[in-house]
Formats: structure tokens, sequence, C-alpha cells
């Protein structure tokens, strides 16, 4: 089909929310492990050639967030918002469309509950 | 009607859906369309074209592809130089009288489950339908410029977020086409505006017909798409029975099926049938039987289903409850049981939270009246009419309370 010819691809990042205190429950699946479990998602999907970067972040306690409102600026011990759930961190992959994007998506490890929320890159043209 | 609301009325669906297939991009395809309607409403009433719905689709293409040059003159002005404008002139060389029917894959594109599900069904009564947004804002009761925005921001999420054009693959099929359905039901439902589906959309049911056809060509293994496109057929069939000589409402116990369109029942028998062989039992199988049992009827003389209609919606409130089909099933229940018993189930449902909703007055008031009640009777008349969702229901609804005791 003639419309396939500017068929083009869209780079998303999946940003991963969790929340942290499953890690330190009895019988939990151990950090290593899900960090394991990452690691063969990223391999694969670098292999296709759709993985554009990625890294893993530091638990949200370990966060500095800096505020600035009214022109003043604000240090504060912890992440920006006090949720459940942190992000924990994040993927950028390169896909045909939002539902090669939440494909990808749904294959993201998680030890317990989570989310991936799922955010289109600005295009640079 | 002139030419043009006419070829609008019956093409306009398939051309946006052709256009915005074509150009994935759904602003595109109604700035161009709408362009389109502007240079036929100066031009036919002098020259006529031949094949309307050809015009318009060859002329909308030509709008799009100059809207697209125009973007990519000035982006190229802003950074780069320009990507070759995509397969302008290609697609201008394509036969231009055959429209494709793209609206199933922009079905799939305005029911993206990415899309909010209040935003599907207005969608896809904008795009697919061809509705204008004033129709839709009164359909789902929201003021005009609230719906306007509403559409604006779900087809801003479908262009920014890469909502694809494609028809969805296999292992996405059974959420995509769950969402699809929910959505068709609902508009199906607001388009006609009335219980009487007398609303100024009784064309878009041919619409519906097509688009449920389309559907089961590609899914006849899903069972609930095939009695969704069953139902479509048994309601569509009592459409000439609905209204009566005043322009009344006939409620579907009091039409006579010598004027329901067989034809159309057989459709639907036929649909409803090989969904059952598929074994797979489910809501809109349930709701589909409904109006099969209906249409076993076949004259005034012989006496509704009620029993079997009854089993059913309890069969139905099995599957969740919904107080629609409680009301429904009081009406059943009051046929088989009494006024007495139905009217006892009615007043045990949450009055509240169903003072807004139109059938729970209309169905209290007959409960009533058939009980002698008639003080409170009346009272419950008076809001059904007041609330009644169209002129024919008003109608018959104040022909009802005349004759209540």
């Amino acid at each position: 089909m003639v419309a396939r010819q500017w068929e083009k691809t869209m780079q998303y990042a999946l940003l991963l929310y969790e929340n942290e205190a499953v890690y330190a429950e009895d019988g939990a699946t151990s950090l290593e492990a899900i960090i394991a479990a990452h690691g063969a998602l990223a391999a694969e999907l670098a292999e296709q050639g759709v993985l554009r970067g990625g890294q893993g972040l530091k638990s949200s306690d370990t966060a500095t967030t800096l505020r600035k409102a009214r022109g003043v600026d604000t240090l504060h011990d912890g992440p920006y918002a006090e949720a459940r759930e942190q992000l924990g961190g994040f993927y950028v992959i390169e896909v045909p469309d939002l539902d090669a994007a939440l494909a990808i998506a749904r294959r993201i490890p998680f030890a317990g509950d989570g989310a991936v929320e799922v955010r289109p890159i600005i295009d640079e043209d | 009607m002139s030419p043009l609301d006419q070829t609008a009325r019956r093409d306009g669906g398939r051309i946006v859906a052709a256009l915005a297939a074509a150009f994935r991009d759904l602003d595109l395809a109604e700035e161009a369309y709408a362009e389109a309607c502007a240079r036929a409403a100066a031009v036919w009433p002098a020259a006529p074209p031949l094949d309307p719905a050809a015009w318009l689709y060859a002329t909308a293409r030509r709008c799009a592809l100059d809207m697209i040059r125009r973007r990519n003159i000035r982006r190229a002005n802003a950074v780069e130089p320009p990507a070759p404008p995509p397969t302008a002139e290609d697609i201008l060389t394509a036969d231009d009288r055959l429209i494709p029917d793209e609206r199933l894959r922009l079905i799939f594109v305005c029911c993206h489950p990415a899309v909010a599900p209040e935003s599907r069904a207005a969608l896809t009564l904008r795009l697919v339908c061809g509705l204008s947004v004033a129709e839709i804002a009164r359909a789902f009761l929201v003021a005009e410029p609230a719906m306007f925005q509403r559409l604006t921001r779900a087809k801003k999420k479908i262009a920014q977020a890469g909502v694809s054009f494609e028809v969805p693959s296999p292992e996405a099929w059974p959420d995509r086409m769950a969402a699809v359905l929910s959505t068709l039901e609902v508009a199906y439902a607001r388009a006609h505006e009335d219980a009487a589906g007398s609303g100024p959309h009784a064309g878009y049911a041919r619409e519906m017909l097509d688009l449920t056809a389309v559907l089961t060509d590609l899914a006849p293994g899903d069972p609930e798409a095939l009695a969704f496109a069953a139902l479509v057929r048994f309601a569509e069939a009592r459409r000439p029975a609905r209204l009566d000589a005043g322009g009344a409402m006939v409620p579907l116990a009091e039409q006579d099926p010598k004027r329901w369109n067989r034809a159309l029942i057989a459709e639907g028998d036929a649909l409803l049938r090989r969904a059952a062989r598929l074994n797979h039992p489910g809501p809109r199988q349930l709701r589909a039987a409904l109006h099969a049992a209906w249409a076993l009827r076949r004259s005034l003389a012989e006496p509704p289903p009620w029993a079997t209609l009854l089993a059913l919606y309890d069969l139905l409130l099995q599957e969740g409850d919904d107080p629609f089909v409680r009301l429904n099933r009081a009406v059943a229940l009051a046929e088989v049981a009494g006024p007495e018993a139905a009217l006892a189930e009615v007043e045990a449902l949450d009055a509240e939270r169903l003072d807004a909703f139109q059938p729970y007055h209309a169905v209290r008031a007959d409960l009533l009246a058939r009980l002698g009640r008639s003080g409170e009777a009346l009272q419950a008349y008076d809001r059904a009419i007041e609330m009644a969702p169209g002129e024919a229901e008003r109608l018959w609804l104040i022909r009802k309370r005349m004759m209540s005791p």
C-alpha cells in the first residue's frame, strides 16, 4: 500500500513504577533476580534493534529533589512525589507504534505490583 | 435534502475513514473533508457531479495533499531540508473513483484502549458516522464546548502517542474487540436518542448494519461480535413498527409483528445461531436472545414471550448487575407475576441513584397506574415526560398519562 512508504518509527520512554517495599518482604523475588530479568529483556530488545537506552535507578530514599517555586529553589530529601509506587527505572525504545510499545511494556518484569507509563518522546524533526 | 447533504449523510463516514487511513492523520482527514464539502457547496449548484461521493473523495484527497505540502514547506523553512513529500503524487494517481472501506480500521483507532473510554464512542460517532459535535454533545448530555474539547484531546492523543492505524494483531484481538463492541453499543444506543429510534440518525442505522457486517467478516470466530451484529439486525427489523401514525412510540409488546422486517430478522437469527455454535456464551448473546425471542412473535394475536424474557433477564443479571436490566426484568415480571410483584422489585432499587434515570420513572409510573395508585403514578409520569429523551417517547408517555386511572 502506498501509505506504507512514509511509515516511520517512534521513540517511547517506558517509565517503570513499583512498590520498593516488596523487595524487603520475606519470600519475595530478590532485587538481583529482577535486575537479571531486566538484563535479559534488554539484551533481547537490543538484538531486535529496538532498544535505544535505559537505566535502573537506586531506591527512592536516595533521591534529592530540587523544587523551583516562584524563583526560589528549595532542596528536599526524598523523591518528587511521596507515593506508594516510585519511579524505579526506564527504557527508551524505538518501535513502529504504540501497540508495539505496549507489547514490550507488558513484558517488563516486576517483583510485585507495578506500572509502566508509556510516553512518546518528542520527535527531532 | 440537498445532494451534498445526502452524499455527506450516506458516504461521509466512508470518505473520512478512507482519508484517515491513507494519511494516518485524523485532523487532516476531517479538515480536508470539510474543505471538500465547502467547495462542493460552491460548485455543485452550477455543475452537479456525476458521482457525488467520488467527487468529494477526490477533492478531499487533493485538499489533504495540499495541506501536507504546505506543512512540509513550513517545516522546511524552520529546520531541516524537507523529507520528500510523502507519497503525495502516488496517491493522486491511484483510482479516485474507488473509495476503500476503511471504516473498520478507523473504528479500531477510535476505540483504542489508550483513548479514554468516555471519548471512544464520541470519537466513533464523529469520525466514522459523521455526526456533528453538537449532535454528539446532545446525545451524551454534555455542553458542546466540553464535547469539542474531549474530541480534540482524543485526536491529539491518537496522533501524538503513535496509535497504530493497522487492524490489531491476533494476540491483541480479544482486548481490542471488547473495546470496539462496547463502544459500538454505546454509539448505537446514543445515536437513537430515544427508545423509539426516531432520532435524526435513523439513516445512521444503515451504517451500523454495514459496520457490524464488516466486523463479523473480520472476526467470524468471535461469538460476541456475531451476537452484536444479530442484535442490531433484530432492532433495525422493528424500525418500521416503532412509531404510530401520530409519531408516538409504540412499545415492543404493542408493535405489529407483521410490520417487522423478516429478512433482517432471518439475518439476525442466522448470526445468533453461528454465535451459539461457537459454544462460548456471553452477555451480548443473551441480549441478542432477548430480541430473538420477541422476533418469534408472528402477530399481535400471539402472546408475547414474557416468561422466556424473564428467564433471560435473570441470566443477564448473573453477568453483572445493571439497573436497566432490572427495570426491563420488572416489565416482564409484571406480566408473569403481576404488577404488585414487579413494583416491589422496582421499589427495592436505589431510588436516589436512579432518580436521574428516565426509564426508572417510566416503568414505575406504569406499574403504579396499573395498581390504581393514581396520585403517585401521575407524579412519576410527569418526571418521565419531563426527562423523555425524544419526541416519540414523550408523546407516548403523555398519552399513557392521560389514560391512567
